[in-house]
């Protein structure tokens, strides 16, 4: 690639984000995040919840005054919003990457340029990675941020049972690990928005695409979860997914989150081949 | 003239049911050339299989010598198009949506962008929201983004769709302009017969997918309606100078002028009531071809 090729395709790549970032609905959706955010951390500080943490930090002999604090709240913050509204929103945004621009007629006009539909595709995609990594830091920042603001500085207190994880940190390791977690937390991310874009990339309505991609996630993750499947686990996409949450492991099991990391990569590239495979066959009429 | 477009033998069928059937065309340099047909024709496929929006069953199309194909990127590189209805970014500006859709072509310099914006007439409001735009003001973004990457060729599609009287007749002069004064083929479709006829020598008319015309429309000699008093005195006149009559309607051998037989017709005695030139419409030409 030619330094000219690489400053086009940096202008044609600030074209694309420009698009994603200048639409109403990106900042009306990080506003939902934080409404959300501001919703988990009153939940948190209703009496019996908060009680229920102190026990299990009391529990496991640590002193909950130590611990229940910014970085253990943040924490929950961002792991319930990621849960709750992390995925929906990018299978929206990865829906409508394609489709919406097939629908608006907008892909036609693009088509009409010497540029391949490869690179196209190719353009879209990586906008989309920066929009998982963007929407991950903000809402693993704007969590521990609203987490220090009610819980000021202290150890981290990690518990998630359904992956064995329960680990307590003091303040320095504990923010460590948060901050290693969240561009772990953005390549897992960033498989919804590769199976939405594969969706996306098919002769489907903007909506059906995001509809059809948390399907696919919301049924992986129920039968992952039937006990019959448990020695399939790596057969799953979000168990793969959320290999991230062993960063707060005391051990990190690198070897297992590398595996798991280069198979979510694997997947997401060959969903995108798929993706692009199916849109270069595709005709575009009005 | 050399060709600038050659399309050879295209064929297309949507879910078997044939759209384009063996179409073979080809658009000299420096011309406006209109491609008619009824709705489902085949005009918008053959468009789409112009611009690499519909792969063909059969056959290759050829711009500037390229495949497009085979070679894409140089079939498209000095060509311009605009749809029916020009799709944009609603939420940015006309100026943000020309820098995106232009970046997919290459670059393209700040004063090239003045000087289409300005021709256009969108200067005052190139920097408000497209959703802001009239549908008359779009189109001319349309032509606009078309034009910035300073095409050879430009293909319109509906050009004039749902345009007032006056955005219809601007629409007609910048045509003219960028054919006359910048050089460029256009070929374009339109329901619209009269708009047709006033910017087309040379049409291709498409029924059911297949080509039932190509050419100059307007070929063969002009016909003239004479209205004479004694027919039968005149009888000697024609014969000299007539090639064709059907009633009153007649045809001049060639390189008679009409002038010199309406003399002689008043110098035999014969009072001339009336000469008039028979136009030909696009619209009798098109209907007579395509079946009903």
């Amino acid at each position: 690639m030619t330094s000219e090729e690489i400053t086009l395709f940096r202008k044609q790549l600030g074209g694309e984000l420009r698009k994603l970032f200048a639409r109403k609905r990106t900042y009306i959706g990080f506003g939902a995040f934080l409404a959300l955010e501001v919703v988990v951390l009153f939940l948190l500080r209703l009496p019996k919840a908060k009680a229920a943490i102190r026990h299990l930090i009391d529990g496991a002999g640590y002193d909950p005054g130590d611990y229940f604090s910014g970085l253990t709240l943040g924490l929950m913050i961002m792991s319930w919003t990621v849960f709750l509204l992390g995925a929906l929103y990018l299978a929206l945004v990865g829906g409508d990457v394609v489709s919406k621009e097939v629908e608006d007629g907008t892909m036609r006009m693009m088509l009409c340029r010497p540029i391949s539909r490869g690179r196209i595709l190719l353009l879209k995609a990586v906008a989309c990675a920066v929009y998982s990594v963007a929407l991950t830091f903000f809402i693993t920042v704007t969590a521990l941020l609203a987490g220090f603001l009610y819980g000021g500085f202290g150890g981290l207190f990690a518990f998630y049972p359904a992956e064995h994880v329960f680990a307590l940190y003091d303040f320095w390791p504990g923010l460590w690990r948060y901050l290693l977690a969240i561009p772990l937390l953005g390549l897992s991310l960033f498989t919804v928005s590769c199976i939405a874009f594969l969706f996306s990339c098919m002769k489907m309505k903007p909506a059906a695409a995001t509809i059809i991609t948390l399907s696919v996630l919301f049924l992986d993750s129920v039968v992952r979860n039937i006990p019959f499947f448990t020695s399939y686990q790596g057969w799953f996409f979000t168990a793969r997914m959320a290999t991230w949450i062993h960063v707060f492991d005391y051990a990190i099991p690198w070897e297992k989150m590398v595996e798991d990391y280069v198979l979510l990569g694997a997947m997401n590239i060959t969903l995108l081949v798929i993706g692009w495979m199916i849109f270069e066959q595709r005709d575009f009429k009005s | 003239m050399s060709d600038l477009i050659r399309l050879e033998s295209l064929s297309k069928s949507f879910r078997g049911r044939p759209a384009v059937t063996d179409l073979s065309l080809t658009i000299p340099k420096g011309e406006i050339f209109g491609l008619l047909g009824h709705n489902g024709a085949g005009k918008s496929t053959t468009f789409g299989m112009m611009l690499g929006h519909v792969r063909p069953d059969a056959g290759e199309a050829f711009i500037c010598g390229h495949s497009v194909q085979k070679d894409r990127a140089g079939a498209l590189r000095r060509v311009g198009a605009i749809f029916e209805t020009p799709s944009f970014y609603d939420y940015l500006s006309g100026w943000q949506n020309l820098r995106f859709f232009v970046s997919l072509s290459g670059d393209v310099s700040d004063a090239r962008f003045r000087e289409v914006v300005e021709l256009v007439g969108l200067t005052e409001r190139i920097h408000d929201p497209v959703t802001h735009y009239s549908h008359g003001m779009r189109q001319r973004l349309a032509l606009a983004q078309a034009l910035l990457p300073d095409p050879e060729f430009i293909l319109l599609d509906e050009p004039t769709e749902g345009l007032d009287p006056a955005g219809i007749h601007e629409m007609r002069a910048m045509i003219r302009k960028l054919r006359d004064e910048h050089g460029l083929t256009v070929m374009l479709s339109s329901h619209l017969l009269s708009e047709v006829e006033q910017l087309c020598d040379r049409v291709a008319i498409l029924d059911g997918g297949r080509l039932v015309f190509s050419g100059a429309w307007r070929s063969g000699p002009p016909q003239w309606k004479l209205s004479l008093d004694d027919q039968a005195a005149a009888g000697d006149v024609l014969d000299r100078y007539i090639a064709e009559c059907d009633g009153d309607v007649v045809i001049l051998r060639e390189g008679i002028d009409i002038a010199d037989l309406v003399s002689d017709l008043v110098h035999a005695g014969v009072r001339v009531r009336g000469v008039e030139l028979l136009r030909a419409t696009l619209e009798d030409f098109y209907l007579g071809r395509t079946r009903p």
